[in-house]
């Protein structure tokens, strides 16, 4: 280290006694957050606030908590919790997919541009012209069905999105086929930018497959793929409305069968007036929601060697 | 970075979460002169779906009007049938929107007067006008007051069958109860289906309910008392009406998708001939038997399977237009109202819709049609539509659920008249102010 470094890194170094503390301070990324920071705060934080207010009360008129357990109470705000809930599951069933194509496509030699668009195309259509299409192929007399019906599968053509033993898991469906791609595009991008020495090696070292992903690709996907896990999560808690209102033109049917908390907010705000149970019905959504994103920072912290900060 | 974890998450999750979510209020209306400046009026509504050619009624309305008063513009907005009530609400949250606005009727004008947000027309309108409006009285009236004014008249619901279908299998046009489920029987081991319907959108849930509903009660009063508890939607006056209908589905009386066909899709299926029966909105009634010939079509209410007053009658209801609490022209916008009910208005809506004017002062004697002609003399002795008198959200949570499993088999009547009861009771205890409303409204 030259005397010039030295000299350089020695100032850099807080001073431990506290002498040059009232000289020069260090506002760190503060006054670059800080314009956008107060936009936030200002468009977000007024309505969070006010969100909060109007979930205490009833007309104006303080009512406590009295609100939330109406809400809480409601067998059919807990039936769209359940149904939330449920549609976690497709979850894990996301990130296997997403993985899988991204894998795929990573070893595809020929027409990878053709299968990663074909992939990707799902994910950039509007969910209410997806809703439209799928509401339309689906019927009981739809395009699916009577394709079935042609092939001899008379016993797979089913009522898919009138039975509701059958409904939510058509849904799942519907929103896994659209979600996958962005998964796949989000692995694939982080496979490729993976060092290929260790693949290589393993190769040499006769490795198939299945052990070369698992055991060498896979670990090297962490971050990304808990990233994805968790975004899902978050669309599966709060972002599937579009999915719902657009297939059963609002209802949750057929009987609530698709019922989910932001169909529930939505219908308390704007269709039986009850502004005050939407908001706490919102409340409680946004605690939950939080759960998702609070670990969807630290995972980003956390994410040294991951996709973040690369 | 804990910290900012959960500050940046809370960022986040408001820009997920937050609605519109806005404290309601009202502002008052002020009476004033006729105003000679310029004034715009928007006018939200719905109903080309159900009375084809309302648009260019509307649009020729207009017209004549801006020739009588130059000032005043008026400029229309059509709205989606699901988009028709969370439009207006959300425009009541903001006290912005139009100064004109469509409603069903019954709680669906009754409800947005309970809340502040329309001015009552009988503060704009003279009572001896309005006396003509047909089912002012009946379904907008409330301590006095009239909240919107009706429009025009929708039979509710008439029953279109095809004599046609019937006679290739031998039968008749059912008229009650039982042949109807022998209908069924027969028709649907030819593989033709009786009665064509689409619930997924559940609208039809609260026509159905209307239609064989009806039949066991009394009167309106019965509904409301049930609403606030004197009844209860488990006695046999109100829960009969579910047995009805799972008898229609074990009957296999409807169209297998009828949980995955909207309900004006599925009223196709009639005019196609792949159905004997179907039901359809009451102004739309004459197109539909345009469609297929009147010589092949019988109009009638429901098949009758009950012993009430109101068994094998029409509903009878009207759609209705209110004025919005911040509307700035009031006074202009009843006054527009108004001369939509005047004779050349009257005469030009049947002239482009062929259905009748909510307005006793239209002469049906000059109706040459005998459908449409027998149509407007049913109505004018129809029964109570009963959707009108529950609570929208027991309409939406019980109605519309429940009769979407019982047609698809996964719910009995009795079950379904049960979840009825309990959702009414949970109501009570979530809409706060629904007792003193439905009180008032029953007197």
């Amino acid at each position: 280290m030259t005397s010039a470094a030295t000299t350089a890194y020695l100032a850099s170094v807080p001073d431990s006694s506290g002498a040059a503390r009232g000289r020069r301070r260090d506002f760190g990324p503060w006054p670059w957050i800080l314009p956008a920071g107060i936009g936030i705060l200002f468009i977000f934080g007024y309505s969070v606030v006010d969100l909060l207010q109007q979930s205490f009360k009833y007309r104006g008129d303080w009512v406590g908590f009295d609100n939330f357990q109406l809400v809480v109470t409601d067998p059919l705000f807990q039936t769209a919790i359940f149904h939330n809930a449920l549609l976690l599951f497709t979850v894990p069933i996301l990130v296997a997919l997403a993985l899988l194509f991204a894998i795929l496509l990573f070893e595809t030699r020929r027409g990878m541009r053709f299968y990663r668009s074909a992939v990707f195309l799902p994910y950039l259509l509007p969910i209410p012209v997806v809703g439209v299409v799928f509401g339309q192929l689906l019927q009981l007399n739809g395009a699916l069905n009577a394709g079935l019906k042609s092939l001899g599968l008379q016993s797979f053509a089913l009522d898919w999105l009138g039975d509701p033993n059958q409904a939510l898991v058509t849904m799942s469906a519907i929103i896994i086929w659209k979600e996958v791609g962005f998964g796949t595009i989000l692995i694939l991008a982080r496979l490729i930018s993976l060092p290929t020495e260790l693949l290589e090696a393993a190769q040499i070292d006769g490795a198939g497959f299945f052990k070369k992903h698992l055991k060498i690709t896979i670990p090297q996907l962490r971050s990304v793929i808990l990233f994805y896990a968790i975004n899902e999560a978050i669309v599966m808690v709060s972002w599937v409305f579009n999915y719902v209102y657009v297939m059963t033109n609002g209802q949750g049917g057929p009987g609530n069968a698709t019922m989910v908390s932001e169909l529930y907010i939505y219908r308390s705000a704007f269709q039986n007036q009850a502004p005050e149970l939407a908001a706490a019905a919102a409340v409680l959504l946004l605690i939950s929601t939080l759960f998702f994103i609070v670990g969807f920072f630290k995972v980003q912290s956390r994410a040294q060697s991951g996709i973040f900060d690369e | 970075m804990k910290r900012r974890g959960i500050a940046g998450a809370i960022i986040c999750a408001s820009a997920i979460l937050i609605s519109s979510l806005t404290s309601t209020g009202a502002i008052a209306a002020s009476k004033a002169a006729f105003p000679t400046g310029p004034v715009k009026l928007v006018m939200w509504w719905w109903g080309e779906q159900e009375a084809p050619g309302a648009k260019i009624w509307l649009a020729d309305t207009i017209k004549a009007y801006k020739v009588k008063h130059p000032n005043v513009t008026i400029q229309t907005v059509l709205q989606t049938t699901d988009g028709l009530i969370p439009a207006f609400a959300a425009a009541a949250a903001a006290k912005k929107g139009p100064d004109l606005q469509y409603f069903w009727g019954g709680i669906y004008a009754q409800q947005p007067g309970w809340d502040g947000q329309i001015a009552a027309v009988s503060d704009y309108i003279p009572a001896q006008e309005l006396a003509h409006y047909i089912n002012a009285n009946t379904e907008e009236a409330f301590q006095g007051k009239i909240w919107t004014a009706p429009w025009y008249v929708n039979p509710s619901f008439p029953v279109v069958a095809r004599k046609d279908v019937f006679s290739k299998y031998g039968l008749t046009v059912p008229t009650t109860w039982s042949a109807l489920l022998k209908s069924c029987d027969v028709l649907s081991a030819k593989g033709v289906t009786t009665l064509a319907g689409g619930i997924k959108d559940g609208w039809f849930g609260g026509w159905l309910y209307s239609m064989i509903g009806s039949q066991s009660v009394t009167s309106s009063k019965d509904v409301i008392s049930a609403v606030l508890g004197t009844q209860k939607f488990t006695d046999p006056i109100h829960a009969a009406w579910w047995t009805r209908l799972q008898e229609t589905q074990k009957h296999h009386c409807w169209n297998a998708d009828i949980n995955s066909l909207e309900l004006y899709q599925a009223q196709q299926l009639w005019v196609s001939g792949k159905a004997a029966m179907t039901v359809v909105a009451g102004p739309d009634t004459p197109n539909f038997v345009a469609k297929v010939g009147a010589s092949k079509v019988v109009v009638m209410p429901m098949p009758k399977w009950g012993t009430g007053p109101f068994a094998g009658k029409l509903g009878t209801t009207s759609q209705t237009i209110g004025i919005t609490k911040w509307s700035k022209y009031p006074q202009v916008a009843a006054d527009f109202l108004m001369f939509s009910h005047e004779r050349a208005q009257l005469d030009n809506w049947f002239a482009k819709t062929g259905s009748m004017p909510a307005d006793d002062r239209f002469n049906i004697a000059g109706v040459a049609d005998p459908v449409k002609k027998a149509l407007f003399t049913k109505v004018l002795s129809g029964g109570p539509y009963l959707e009108n008198f529950i609570p929208a959200q027991l309409d939406t949570d019980a109605v519309f659920a429940n009769a979407q499993l019982v047609l698809k088999g996964t719910r009995t009547g009795a079950q379904a008249a049960a979840n009825m009861q309990s959702v009414m009771e949970r109501l009570r205890k979530t809409d706060r102010n629904l007792l003193k409303n439905f009180t008032a409204w029953a007197k």
